[in-house]
């Protein structure tokens, strides 16, 4: 049982180990600065988003409008290159994704429609919005040259995006673990109730969670379209249910009050280690589903089965 | 979700309270109708065609494939199961199943087992969200990943054709004017309704999402219940699927996308919490017919599809919070 | 003593592996998806034919998802593939990984979608059919059926998907050249999806009804669900005249029964073959043209018995 617990604790550290073993001994040329960069930086879209996530589904909140959020901002960003340059535009695109979260906040926490409802209506809205503005038609970006600078490799590891997300992880965990809001978060997340009485603002907290959810949505966006050049209406319509399994394998749970931005750090590497390895051996993509889906669904059936075998199910369902 | 879960569950458990949500109830059940009176009135006004027998047997035709879905997923609701976002690979699983199997095996057992094996899918499902206690988002993904990968290998990426011509013509068929289709989907509607609100199941059903502790108290067997309202949106699914698959004679592994969207949609405009606890068949229907009619006006007028998905994400965000301040008042 | 005869013996392999690894050329071929009517016999066909090349192929899957395909270069440029087949889902998007594939001297050829002229630096060739092309033959096609003029539907693919944006701009910028009296009254995005387009034709047929003179389908799967929608509409009633693209096996049945008018064949096995031939090409050091096309034919009853389905 100590044995199983201690799996179950470290899963995620457990899981990426092997994914990077395995690809190792199978996939030759698979170990390198170049692979590592390479994963770092294919995580760190998915990972920014899954960051503002992360905060999200501890305070028990869950986001589907993330991809089309991503996707919107992106266009923002775009369009207005011409009328204000580079770096405005993308502004204007981070706080288009803002504005997103906040009606988001609106609904869920002012109007109390369920987050995984509202979501999935503000998710219709924003693609609709992104397919209104761009007449469904990719836009392009004025200067290539910017999205070449900004796709450059650093140190041979890092590049812009991934070197922003990891920096975001770290001061994530600082906050989650080390400040007082970070760790009222947790008990807004398990019960609300319970935080309302000890005088944190529950109200207050999640409404600023779905603001900060979207508005790195809205970054990750704006940085995938800075480097791609393009503001497309059909980015990120994959993006969102990877998000949120890279949070859930990194131990992070839907019903609130529990997951660690490390856990997350791990669980976007996972995904992206797996996809990398995979893809270096060309596994067809719907046998790359089904791994991940077996990942996810092992993860959390041992996070059930093991950790919580001394609470009692009940609990743990109803708080579902 | 935690928190409104909670306050939900001690509102339901107060009798006071339930009185209140019976009126409440009623009063939005007649705002539906009275929505789709409207709908009904606008559309007959703004475009001739609309109240046409051809036009409305349309609407009852397209309704019926995601409707057999929606009566499932009123099941998840209902129970407290949130959603079940498996549907898509349930769907692919139907509609494959039963073309690629009619040659081997004769049409009809290609039918009853491939919603056979869609039926299994949703027992794996309901063993991981009632058994295990997983999240439904999070079981139903991963399930719903696993089985749409499965099926991708199986069909190795080509369309599967339908070889077997009866079979489609029985299902395109048309009795008194009424394509069989939409009449499978009403036979299909009324077992749902039977189920949930006139047997033990159904109330076990309600019980279970109304308060899983209480209901758990009292003997009913929560997990079995909560386990088996994935089972029986899978078995829909799959009809669901199959019906498609013999209506198209082709189906392709990405057949079902989208469906779960529709089918909660359908659910939640008619009324039905995602919390669980409460909610009827034939609310979610009127909430099917609403977003339906809606849907048809649109494309009769030419709104152009982004601004469909627009107003359609309105009408859900708006739908839910009307119905979320409606109860809060009848509460008071 | 054994130690060293096992090291020995492993440097050997190693060396071994490496040779054979460098002798053989690895084309990394980032395809649209590989479970789908079209992209999968493309796939198969540029496999077989790298096979009897003596070309290695790593394939990556973008499941029609664009930034997954942007990534999936930057996999390529990481494994120094010898050469890039892209099949481009968005027409500048991956702009900034070919000027990296560029950069690594990585020759990159796009094979069946086009890119904006902006792209042209970085890409050797572009192999398959043109999609804007197949756009004005359905144009020319449905105009010759009308006799130039009448009011036709357009049902169209994915909104914002390459295929979609160009089979849709050729016909209407197409009808335009020809002063064609052709007037479209509606287009409805149904995602290449049949029962999509069967709803949406059912749609389509009230609320036009007889006005539709003729039918764009942006593929023939859509075509047939129109066909099914006017069948359940106007039971008996002939169909207007219908083109699709592709060059499906129904489609011809169709074309045979009268059902539809014509059809553009677009073969996958060719769109396959032609890309890994013309790599292979480029791999000896020849110089290859900018633009390799890949026959595409119109099919009506005319011709219908003496061609080949696509597929």
């Amino acid at each position: 049982m100590a044995i199983l617990s201690g799996i179950a604790r470290y899963r995620v550290g457990l899981i990426l180990g092997l994914t990077l073993l395995v690809a190792s001994l199978w996939v030759p040329g698979f170990f390198g600065m170049t692979t590592l960069g390479l994963g770092l930086d294919r995580g760190a879209s998915i990972g920014i988003i899954a960051i503002g996530l992360t905060v999200l589904l501890i305070a028990g909140q869950i986001d589907l409008s993330g991809g089309a959020v991503f996707a919107l901002s992106g266009i923002v960003s775009i369009v207005l290159q011409p009328s204000l340059g580079i770096w405005p535009a993308a502004v204007v695109g981070v706080a288009a994704g803002a504005a997103a979260g906040v009606l988001n906040g609106i609904l869920a926490v002012v109007f109390k429609v369920n987050s995984l409802v509202a979501t999935l209506a503000t998710m219709l809205i924003f693609r609709s919005i992104a397919h209104w503005v761009t007449a469904s038609q990719p836009v392009a970006g004025i200067d290539i040259m910017f999205s070449l600078a900004l796709a450059k490799v650093y140190f041979d590891v890092f590049t812009v995006r991934s070197a922003l997300f990891l920096a975001a992880i770290l001061l994530l965990h600082f906050w989650l673990t080390r400040t007082v809001p970070g760790r009222n978060l947790f008990a807004v997340g398990s019960n609300a109730s319970a935080a309302e009485a000890s005088g944190i603002s529950t109200d207050r907290m999640m409404f600023l969670g779905f603001v900060f959810a979207s508005t790195l949505a809205g970054v990750a966006g704006v940085l995938q379209s800075l480097a791609t050049n393009t503001g497309s209406p059909v980015f990120g319509s994959e993006l969102t249910v990877t998000v949120i399994a890279a949070v859930v394998v990194g131990g992070t749970r839907l019903e609130g009050g529990r997951g660690s931005a490390l856990g997350t750090l791990g669980g976007v590497l996972t995904i992206a280690a797996l996809t990398t390895a995979m893809e270096f051996q060309s596994v067809p993509a719907y046998v790359q589903q089904v791994v991940a889906g077996l990942i996810l669904i092992l993860l959390v059936v041992l996070d059930r089965t093991v950790r919580t075998g001394t609470r009692t199910h009940a609990a743990a369902v109803a708080s579902a | 979700m935690t928190d409104i879960a909670l306050t939900m569950r001690d509102d339901l458990g107060n009798p006071r309270f339930n009185r209140g949500n019976r009126l409440v109830g009623l009063l939005s059940r007649n705002g539906l109708l009275v929505a789709i009176l409207a709908v009904l009135l606008y559309g007959s006004l703004a475009s001739p065609v609309f109240f046409t027998t051809g036009n409305m047997v349309n609407v009852l035709t397209s309704m019926a494939i995601v409707g057999i879905v929606v009566v499932g997923m009123t099941f998840v609701l209902v129970v407290g199961g949130l959603a079940d976002l498996s549907v898509p690979a349930t769907i692919a699983c139907g509609a494959i199943l039963s073309l690629a199997l009619q040659p081997m095996i004769g049409p009809v057992p290609a039918f009853i087992l491939a919603i056979a094996l869609a039926g299994a899918c949703g027992l794996v499902n309901g063993l991981l969200v009632g058994y295990i206690g997983i999240n439904p988002i999070i079981a139903t993904l991963g399930v719903g990943t696993i089985v749409l990968g499965i099926v991708q290998a199986a069909v190795g990426g080509v369309i599967v054709y339908g070889t077997d011509p009866a079979s489609a013509a029985l299902v395109k068929s048309r009795v008194l004017g009424i394509p069989t289709i939409a009449l499978i989907f009403l036979v299909i509607a009324i077992i749902g309704n039977f189920v949930l609100s006139r047997s033990f199941w159904g109330r076990w059903t309600t019980a279970t999402g109304g308060n899983y502790n209480a209901a758990q108290a009292s003997a009913v067997p929560v997990r079995a219940v909560k386990a088996g309202a994935f089972v029986i949106t899978a078995l829909c699914s799959g009809l669901s699927g199959a019906l498609l698959g013999l209506t198209l004679q082709s189906a392709r592994p990405l057949v079902g996308t989208g469906y779960e969207f529709s089918a909660i949609t359908a659910v939640v405009v008619g009324g039905i919490s995602i919390m669980g606890g409460f909610g009827s068949v034939p609310r979610a229907i009127a909430g099917l017919i609403f977003v339906q009619l809606l849907t048809n006006i649109m494309v009769l007028q030419g709104v152009r599809t982004p601004v469909q998905g627009f107003v359609l994400g309105l009408l859900i965000a708006g739908a839910v919070a009307l119905d979320v301040a409606l109860r809060k008042r009848g509460a008071v | 003593m054994t130690t060293r005869k096992s090291v020995l013996l492993a440097g050997a392999v190693a060396l071994l592996a490496s040779a054979g690894w460098a002798e053989a050329k690895t084309v990394c071929y980032v395809t649209a998806a590989d479970s789908h009517a079209y992209a999968t016999p493309a796939n198969k066909a540029l496999e077989a034919r790298a096979k009897e090349l003596g070309i290695d192929v790593l394939s990556l899957s973008q499941n029609f998802d664009v930034q997954t395909g942007t990534e999936q270069l930057k996999t390529c440029i990481a494994r120094k593939a010898d050469g890039i087949i892209l099949w481009p889902l968005d027409p500048q998007a991956y702009i900034p990984g070919l000027a990296g594939a560029q950069a690594a001297n990585i020759p990159a050829i796009l094979i069946n979608s086009p890119m904006s002229d902006q792209a042209k630096p970085f890409i050797k060739s572009f192999t398959g059919p043109d999609v804007y092309a197949e756009g004005k033959m359905a144009a020319d096609s449905l105009n010759a059926a009308l006799k130039g003029e009448g009011s036709v539907v357009i049902i169209a693919g994915q909104a914002g998907n390459g295929t979609t944006i160009g089979r849709v701009g050729g016909f209407v910028d197409h009808l335009k050249e020809l002063g064609s009296k052709i007037e479209v009254l509606d287009t409805v995005n149904a995602d290449f999806d049949q029962q999509k387009a069967l709803v949406a034709s059912r749609d389509l047929i009230t609320r036009f009804g007889d006005k539709i003179s003729g039918v764009y389908a942006n593929d023939d799967t859509m075509a047939r669900g129109f066909i099914d929608a006017w069948k359940e509409a106007n039971p008996g009633k002939p169909t207007p005249p219908i083109v699709g693209i592709n060059g499906q096996k129904d489609a011809f049945a169709s074309i045979k029964s009268g059902e539809m008018y014509s059809t553009i064949v677009q073969s996958p096995d060719e769109d396959g073959k032609l890309a890994i031939n013309t790599m292979a090409e480029i791999l000896d050091g020849k110089e290859v043209k900018d633009r390799i096309p890949i026959p595409l034919t119109v099919v009506t009853k005319d011709n219908v018995d003496t061609t080949q389905p696509a597929f």
